[in-house]
């Protein structure tokens, strides 16, 4: 009885005196938190994809990087000390040639600066466009607001210089403060400022489709139609990235090419059935009437295809409709102009 | 096409119609109704009423209510009416282009929402009606109203022999007692029968002088009994009002949208919206819904496209909308879950078809209120503020639970308080309006293929 049994007792607490500690501690009330938002459940019946990131860079190119970047300055520097050296030896010899010189080189560095900025601006303008599609695509997959105001409001900061887009930012702009949500909102800035350039971006894709397949069937060598047909769909790359609102220089052309190689390979359905396609235009039926036109005509082919990954990437507002059905549309018109030759 | 428009009294289902013909006639605002705002909806125009038995919406007598000086809302609707509206279209497919006529018919029919309530008696005897209108008005809220019919309850005895005048006392006691459930400090929703409220053409019949009983549903009632009185009554009742109402209106429909009026159940209190959940899932199983085949097509058109919308989401901060469509979602959970499985659209949406308000916010105290201004209607008390009808005044009328769950488990009480407005002035010829662009473009949109 006396080990397992404990008496009751009482304890004396000693509370803190008012006004010693509690300044340090301040009591927290209860509180209810509300506003806590949960991502709602996606709708996988009509989603919509954004384009592909291309991969980031590895990690293990690193020492590369530094090689590249070391030789890089040097080279600037050394540029630098010949261009100093050059001016130098002009001041020597007369003071007017040098301060010509000066002048000149002064110039020189102006523009290499305002090209690199126009380059940087024209990056981030490329990933601006990314960001509205990111948002656009988020605000119809889920029905967002908030996510389809910021894409709207940056679309048409996008279009706000361009002349073509006046009448339409203006009729977008009566519905500013209409209670709308996000996948209408979307959806109506897409009626008004991107679905008429689509006609335009087809234009061009088919345009330069064609202009392949002609230029790779009078060619004289392979060599010749490598570069051709890069440099083309270089340009076709260009011309849609302007059309939606980009401003591509070299270095956003190379990124923007590299994005749409990327969107390419993963677009793996449609190669599929391109494959088939080639097959039967290039060996089957328009290799008959010529060897050298359905090489064209397989070139003109990729080009489309290229054209429409390019769309998909330069397009603000991603594209509901399947891109295959438009390349059924460009190939068809492609095989009609080919099957006829007529000349550009 | 006919397109039901269905919703218990007070819904708004006058003002819907109202609006959506007028948009269609007069165009507007609908940047999410896809078919116009693209401008192929070339001409729109009320053709002359096809049933020469009904009598037609009074569409003009409407609009000129909601316009004007002393403009105000549609009184609530007496009777039957009906509407066609026809839209001609530019199709787009090549076939319809060439060989359709692009003309489309819309059918739409008003009628008083109290009658259908009737709907689920169809599948209700008398001795079953009874006992659960009896129940349910033994318990809270409708306790405190009952006590006057629950006294000449207790005098009547349903086996006795059947006199008339008891039969039409009783009617009159109950029918006092629906509609005292029926105001709006208690807007109970489930009061069938909804002639007892809205006789329409049948006031003083024998038909409506019935109530019901104090007895089990297995009871069998004697012949010359008052109870047998009351049940070939109700058996009538249901045999030639309801159910040509039914049959001739509900039973083809093409497409529905089912209006709740949400906020006023809100307004008074839990039980009201467990009432109105209760009566939407009542009603809602007597229609046919489900995707269409073949079939069906034959046989039958199912209602292929359900469009659930909290109306009068305009007394509302847009901000709260979404908070209004998960409360919606919850009163119409059972129906949507049985709609859905037969294959029918959903969506579920907060809709001003005629928006009375603007939206401002106030700052008070380090808080901004996400507040709606307009013109209250006169009457409107809000605290200590009485409105005229003529002042203009901003309203925060609380926030909406985040949790919707708790607008039916009563922790909302007295936190909530819409207050109704007057109707808008049109702008540019076009009522201001929240969703009904979409609305049209769920509910017809691919109709103008």
């Amino acid at each position: 009885m006396t080990e397992g049994h404990r008496n009751p007792k009482a304890f004396v607490i000693d509370e803190p005196k008012p006004g010693e500690k509690l300044a340090e501690t301040p009591k927290r009330k209860p509180r209810a938190i509300t506003g806590i938002t949960f991502e709602p459940e996606h709708d996988d019946m009509a989603l919509i994809v954004v384009p592909p990131k291309p991969p980031a860079p590895s990690r293990s190119m690193r020492w590369g990087g530094i090689l590249l970047a070391a030789l890089a300055s040097l080279v600037s520097l050394w540029a630098g000390l010949a261009v100093t050296q050059l001016v130098e030896e002009f001041f020597v010899r007369s003071p007017i040639l040098g301060w010509i010189a000066l002048g000149v080189a002064a110039i020189a560095g102006f523009a290499a600066l305002a090209i690199i900025f126009r380059e940087i601006w024209a990056l981030a303008r490329l990933s601006r466009i990314e960001h509205i599609q990111a948002d656009a695509a988020h605000a119809i997959n889920t029905d967002d607001s908030p996510a389809a105001k910021r894409a709207v409001s940056h679309l048409q900061n996008l279009y706000a210089g361009r002349a073509d887009a006046q009448l339409s930012l203006r009729d977008l702009k009566q519905y500013d403060t209409d209670i709308i949500d996000g996948r209408d909102r979307v959806k109506l800035a897409e009626r008004h400022l991107v679905s008429p350039r689509d006609d335009e971006a087809h234009r061009i894709i088919a345009h330069a489709a064609r202009r392949v397949t002609l230029l790779t069937t009078v060619t004289p060598t392979a060599a010749l139609d490598i570069l051709l047909v890069a440099a083309l769909n270089l340009r076709m790359m260009r011309e849609v990235a302007t059309l939606y609102g980009g401003r591509p220089s070299l270095l956003a052309t190379l990124r923007l090419a590299r994005i749409v190689l990327g969107h390419l390979a993963v677009t793996g359905g449609l190669a599929l059935s391109d494959n088939l396609l080639q097959h039967v235009v290039g060996k089957g039926l328009l290799g008959r009437l010529s060897a050298r036109l359905g090489e064209g005509a397989v070139n003109g082919i990729l080009t489309a295809r290229v054209g429409l990954a390019a769309r998909d990437v330069c397009r603000p507002i991603p594209q509901e409709t399947s891109a295959k059905e438009t390349l059924g549309s460009l190939i068809r018109e492609l095989v009609s102009e080919a099957g006829e030759p007529k000349a550009e | 096409m006919r397109l039901g428009v269905t919703g218990l009294s007070r819904a708004g289902k006058t003002v819907f119609i109202t609006a959506l013909v007028h948009a269609l006639l007069k165009g507007g605002r609908m940047p999410a109704f896809e078919t116009m705002a693209q401008g192929r909806i070339t001409r729109c125009y009320l053709e002359p009423q096809p049933d020469d038995t009904l009598p037609r919406f009074a569409y003009e007598s409407h609009l000129a209510a909601l316009s004007g000086k002393d403009r105000h809302w549609p009184e609530s609707t007496r009777r039957i009416s009906q509407l066609r509206i026809t839209a001609e279209y530019e199709p787009r497919g090549l076939i319809a282009r060439n060989f359709g006529s692009g003309k489309l018919h819309i059918d739409i029919v008003d009628y008083p929402g109290e009658w259908l309530l009737d709907l689920p008696l169809m599948q209700m005897s008398f001795t079953e009606w009874s006992a659960a209108t009896v129940a349910a008005s033994r318990i809270s809220p409708r306790l405190q109203w009952a006590d006057d019919w629950h006294r000449m309850l207790a005098s009547l005895d349903p086996l006795a022999p059947a006199d008339e005048q008891q039969a039409i006392a009783a009617a009159e006691v109950f029918t006092a007692y629906l509609s005292r459930c029926r105001k709006d400090d208690v807007s109970l929703s489930t009061l069938p029968p909804g002639r007892f409220l809205m006789p329409g053409d049948f006031a003083g019949s024998p038909l409506l002088a019935f109530s019901p009983l104090d007895i089990l549903p297995s009871t069998e009632l004697p012949r010359g009994s008052l109870g047998a009185l009351l049940q070939r009554r109700y058996d009538s009742y249901v045999a030639t009002i309801v159910k040509p109402f039914f049959f001739g209106h509900f039973a083809r429909l093409d497409r529905q949208i089912v209006l709740v009026d949400t906020l006023t159940a809100l307004n008074a209190g839990a039980g009201a919206v467990n009432d109105l959940r209760q009566a939407l899932t009542q009603i809602l199983t007597c229609f046919r819904q489900g995707s269409n085949s073949i079939f069906s097509n034959l046989f039958g058109r199912r209602i292929d496209r359900i469009l659930f919308a909290a109306t009068k989401a305009d007394l509302l901060h847009h901000t709260s909308h979404d908070k209004l469509e998960n409360i919606l979602k919850l009163i119409v959970a059972e129906a949507m879950a049985k709609a859905e499985y037969a294959g029918a659209d959903i969506e579920v949406l907060a809709l001003a078809a005629i928006r009375a308000t603007r939206e401002a916010s106030v700052k008070q105290r380090s808080e901004t209120l996400e507040c709606i201004a307009g013109m209250p209607l006169a009457g409107e008390v809000l605290g200590f503020s009485r409105f005229d009808g003529e002042t203009e005044a901003a309203i925060f009328p609380g926030d909406l639970p985040a949790e919707a769950h708790s607008a039916l488990d009563g922790s909302l009480e007295g936190s909530l308080r819409f207050i109704r407005f007057r109707p808008p002035l049109p702008k540019d010829g076009a009522y201001p309006h929240i969703r009904l662009d979409r609305a049209m473009e769920f509910l017809l949109g691919d109709r103008f293929a």
